[in-house]
């Protein structure tokens, strides 16, 4: 009982303070990518902190229902993570945080929220199914969806999922929403879609879809640390490299349209899955 | 002893009020033109129906067969009714010129007499009524949800003549069909003996011919004759098998097949047919035209037909065949089509801005998925089928309400003309909202299901893909629609709308059913699902403070019930606080005026922004998919019956 109550905490207290570590650390990266310095590893929560403390105005009351229905969904579905429950569930209640985002931008006139709401559709459409996927094969190798029984099982599943850990590249690019694939919204207001899906969130609404997003960051990672659970070292390196090439692919890649993101995405998330899959069927 | 009698004389009494006593309000209320009596037969018909039905609860499993109804014997009237049924749909067939139907008839005429006069044996006697609980939650879904969707048609028919303006209302004949309809499907469910079934069967078909042709116009007809051909195709089917059983058993006895594996001798073609029967029933791809040309009706049809009658004759009879086709090619087959027919579905969906004919598709999707269940034969693809046919049935019901609701109040069934619908109706807005939610969120029913369905199919690549695919596009085009409703402007405080009483009761009950019923999904599972395996199959879940869990996978229902209630408790009283805050006209990147959506852009001149979802009709239209569909669906069909050959 305590063990569960000190996971929870972990989950709603630490996770999000990870997620935004992490947030500050891709920014230092970025920043040296493109030979700036870069802010320090805590700006995400000046950024907040100051969001927070700003006056309320919305568009459309909905869209305050939405941003905090955006941050439950995501902070339950990191403290299931926590509590190793099942993971489809997990996915499953993370896409209700990402149907309420759109929503909440949907309840703004704008073109802009309203394209950002419908291409982040898009993107929703391009990475659910691969998701599933991955979990469908995490379960074939260790025959469950339960996390503490993935966690414990004695074999890295990278090197049975090889394939399955590419196509959680590809969704796990989609759902952090970078380059190629920030249709959406990017991290620079002054493109052709403005802030996308965010445009209309202002304020303490927007700060609230921030800390959801540091909650999804902690789930993503997570899930990434699946494929070598064997060891906290293994652990550790396989998260790290795989952020520290999205950081990559985020700065070496232009944006792309959702028509080739869902060609290209299906197609080779798709065809990555069932070569992988079908090694564990015919196993 | 005695208190056994006298249960058996209860329950002969409810299955009365059950089958007949529609059949006889149907009667008297197309009989007494009097809009009053009308509105009183409907309502103490439905009150009774799902009075016994709740009454049947303790009272499963039971069986028994009638000897007489008012003194005939009842095997004689439901010959009689038979083939009396089968002249008229030939009747029909000559009436509107369609060669398929008259042929379909005679076909199903010559094959009834040579069943019933020449093959089955004078004393050849089976059980007729039989009830397990399968059978009960179908009872319950046909009688509570069909209930309502006939008290709501009350108030809804009231209107629609009104509008329409015309001389002699029509509203008796309505009725007529829409309470015999809820009688026949009672029937069919209760049925064991095979002969009874396939009669209901064909009431069933009947009744969604008048229904769908209600209104008389040219489309009506011609969407009643496509309806009445398609599904005579599949009593056709039907009575080619009953045939093959009948020779094969010397039995028409659904609970013998059932128990019979074609291991044991069953034809296997038969349960083909059967199948068959049934995707047409379910409106199956390539047979999804009748379904979608149903929405020329009244709304309340539609709700009734997607809900708990019509369609759902095809997921119970795949369901209850299903012990027997286990571990069959069969099988595999129906669990490849229904998997399909999700997936397509789903895509066919996203293209349409018309809602009705998105939930149209959705009900096609789901019933696919409950199909691939059913084919995936295990015991948690059985539970996933029982648990999204009572889901989909009160969900499908209330949206269909809905939007029948804000057809009559907007004019247009178009997803585009219900931009910032909350304005205007924000208590309609909010239940269609509150049910697309529980079309597609944790920890509600359809997605207990879902989940179970996603669990289940991981060990057949071919189906989990599908699902994965399928499930992706559903959540797309319901999200979709759900925030249109809920768009700008803002209304200011919430106010909610006028409507007939018996709308909002039937709006209300059917949203707080679905809530409750999610909530209660572990006991629903243990109480009526568990008993409805039959012992085919060994109960996969366990229960344990309401959670369900087996070796593989665990969903705490009950404890996510409690987190999202305090989740959504928490941001409605955000919702509250921020309607206190400054409301901003939405970012227009150019100089707003005053007039919602417009900006001052270059040269000075007024530009109105405006924004329209994403179809895609490029890639998800009809003219694109349909084809294609149609004949995947027909390669997997042929698959399905050529491999029982």
């Amino acid at each position: 009982m305590i063990n569960t109550c000190a996971l929870i905490l972990a989950g709603l207290v630490a996770a999000p303070l990870a997620g935004g570590l992490v947030n500050g650390l891709d920014r230092i990266l970025t920043a040296r990518f493109q030979a700036r310095v870069g802010p320090p590893v805590v700006q995400p929560f000046y950024d907040v902190v100051k969001l927070l403390g700003k006056e309320k105005t919305v568009v459309n009351v909905w869209q305050a229902f939405c941003a905090y229905c955006y941050l439950a969904a995501t902070a339950i579905s990191v403290v299931l993570f926590f509590l190793q429950s099942d993971l489809l569930l997990i996915l499953f209640i993370q896409a209700v945080g990402a149907v309420f985002l759109v929503i909440g931008a949907l309840s703004s006139t704008s073109p802009y929220s309203q394209v950002g709401a419908q291409r982040e559709l898009l993107q929703i459409l391009s990475y659910e199914p691969l998701l599933v996927l991955v979990t469908v094969g995490i379960y074939l190798e260790t025959g469950s969806f339960k996390i503490g029984q993935v966690y414990a099982w004695d074999e890295p599943l990278l090197l049975k999922l090889p394939f399955l850990f590419v196509v959680l590249g590809y969704a796990l690019t989609i759902k952090l929403r970078k380059s190629p694939f920030d249709l959406s919204t990017s991290h620079h207001g002054h493109q052709e879609l403005v802030k996308g899906l965010l445009t209309d969130y202002s304020g303490p609404f927007l700060a609230l879809t921030e800390i959801g997003h540091w909650f999804e960051v902690v789930l993503i990672l997570g899930l990434c640390s699946l494929f070598w659970a064997t060891s906290w070292i293994g652990m550790i390196i396989i998260v790290a490299t795989t952020y520290f090439l999205e950081i990559v692919i985020d700065n070496v890649s232009a944006r792309m349209n959702w028509r080739w993101m869902l060609g290209y995405v299906w197609a080779m998330g798709l065809t990555l899955s069932v070569v992988n899959l079908v090694w564990l069927y015919v196993r | 002893m005695v208190t056994n009698e006298w249960n058996i004389v209860i329950v002969e009494e409810l299955v009365f009020v059950l089958i007949v006593l529609p059949f006889l309000a149907a009667i008297c209320s197309y009989l007494i033109r009097s809009g009053a009596v009308r509105s009183f037969i409907v309502l103490a018909t439905g009150s009774l129906m799902a009075a016994s039905a709740l009454l049947l609860i303790p009272r499963v499993p039971f069986a028994f067969s009638p000897k007489a109804l008012f003194g005939v014997g009842v095997h004689d009237i439901i010959l009689a009714a038979d083939f009396f049924l089968l002249f008229l749909i030939l009747y029909f067939g000559f009436k509107h010129h369609s060669l398929v139907i008259k042929i379909l008839a005679l076909f199903q005429i010559v094959l009834m007499a040579y069943l019933e006069f020449f093959l089955i044996r004078d004393d050849a006697a089976f059980l007729t009524i039989y009830c397990d609980n399968l059978t009960l939650i179908m009872v319950l879904i046909i009688s509570i949800v069909g209930s309502i969707i006939c008290v709501q048609a009350i108030p809804y028919m009231k209107n629609y003549e009104e509008h329409l303006d015309l001389k002699k209302s029509r509203q008796h004949r309505f009725f007529f069909v829409m309470i015999l309809f809820l009688g026949a499907m009672n029937g069919l469910v209760l049925s064991n003996d095979m002969v009874f079934f396939y009669f209901f069967f064909e009431v069933t078909t009947l009744c969604s011919f008048l229904l769908i042709a209600h209104d008389g116009t040219e489309t009506a007809i011609k969407n009643a004759v496509r309806a009445l051909w398609m599904n005579s195709l599949g009593g056709a089917a039907f009575i080619v098998a009953l045939v093959l059983i009948y020779k094969e058993m010397g039995a028409l006895d659904m609970q013998r097949i059932v128990h019979t594996s074609p291991a044991a001798g069953l034809c296997l073609l038969a349960l083909a047919l059967l199948c068959f029967a049934a995707f047409t029933k379910a409106a199956q791809f390539p047979f999804q035209g009748w379904l979608l040309g149903a929405m020329v009706a009244p709304t309340p049809v539609s709700a009734l037909l997607h809900s708990s009658t019509m369609v759902k004759v095809g997921v119970y009879l795949v369901l209850r065949l299903a012990p027997a086709m286990n571990g069959t090619f069969l099988s595999q087959c129906v669990a490849l089509f229904g998997g399909f027919t999700f997936l397509a579905a789903a895509a066919l969906a996203v293209g349409q801005s018309n809602g009705k004919k998105v939930l149209a598709y959705s009900t096609i999707s789901n019933l696919g998925l409950i199909f691939a269940c059913a084919g995936l034969n295990i015991p948690e693809a059985i539970t996933a089928a029982i648990l999204l046919v009572i889901f989909h049935a009160v969900i499908k019901a209330l949206l269909f309400l809905c939007v029948g609701t804000i057809e009559q109040h907007i004019e247009s069934r178009d997803i585009e003309d219900m931009r910032g619908l909350y304005a205007q109706m924000p208590l309609t807005a909010l239940t269609t909202v509150m049910g697309v939610i529980m079309m597609i969120m944790p920890p509600f029913g359809v997605l207990l299901g879902k989940w179970m369905a996603m669990e289940a199919a991981a060990r057949n690549l071919y189906v989990i893909i599908m699902i994965a695919l399928g499930s992706a596009l559903t959540v797309m085009y319901w999200a979709r629609w759900a925030g249109t409703l809920m768009s700008d402007p803002f209304a200011g405080r919430f106010r909610p709308e006028r409507q007939p009483l018996l709308t909002w009761a039937a709006l209300a009950s059917l949203c707080a059913g679905g809530g409750v019923l999610s909530i209660a999904a572990p006991w629903l599972y243990s109480r009526m699902i568990i008993p409805a395996l039959n012992g085919n199959y060994v109960p996969p879940y366990t229960v344990h403070v309401g959670i369900l869990e087996n070796s593989f996978g665990v969903f705490p229902v009950l404890p996510l019930c409690l987190v999202a209630a305090l989740g959504f408790v928490i941001s409605i009283w955000a919702v509250r606080r921020a309607a206190r805050a400054r409301i901003i006209a939405p970012y227009l990147s150019g100089l707003q005026t005053a007039e919602p959506g417009v900006f001052r852009g270059p040269m000075n001149r007024l530009v109105k922004a405006e924004a329209r979802n994403y179809y895609l009709s490029s890639i998800f239209g009809e003219e694109r998919l349909t084809t294609w569909i149609n004949l995947g669906a027909a390669v997997l069909l042929t698959l399905l019956v050529g491999g029982a050959l």
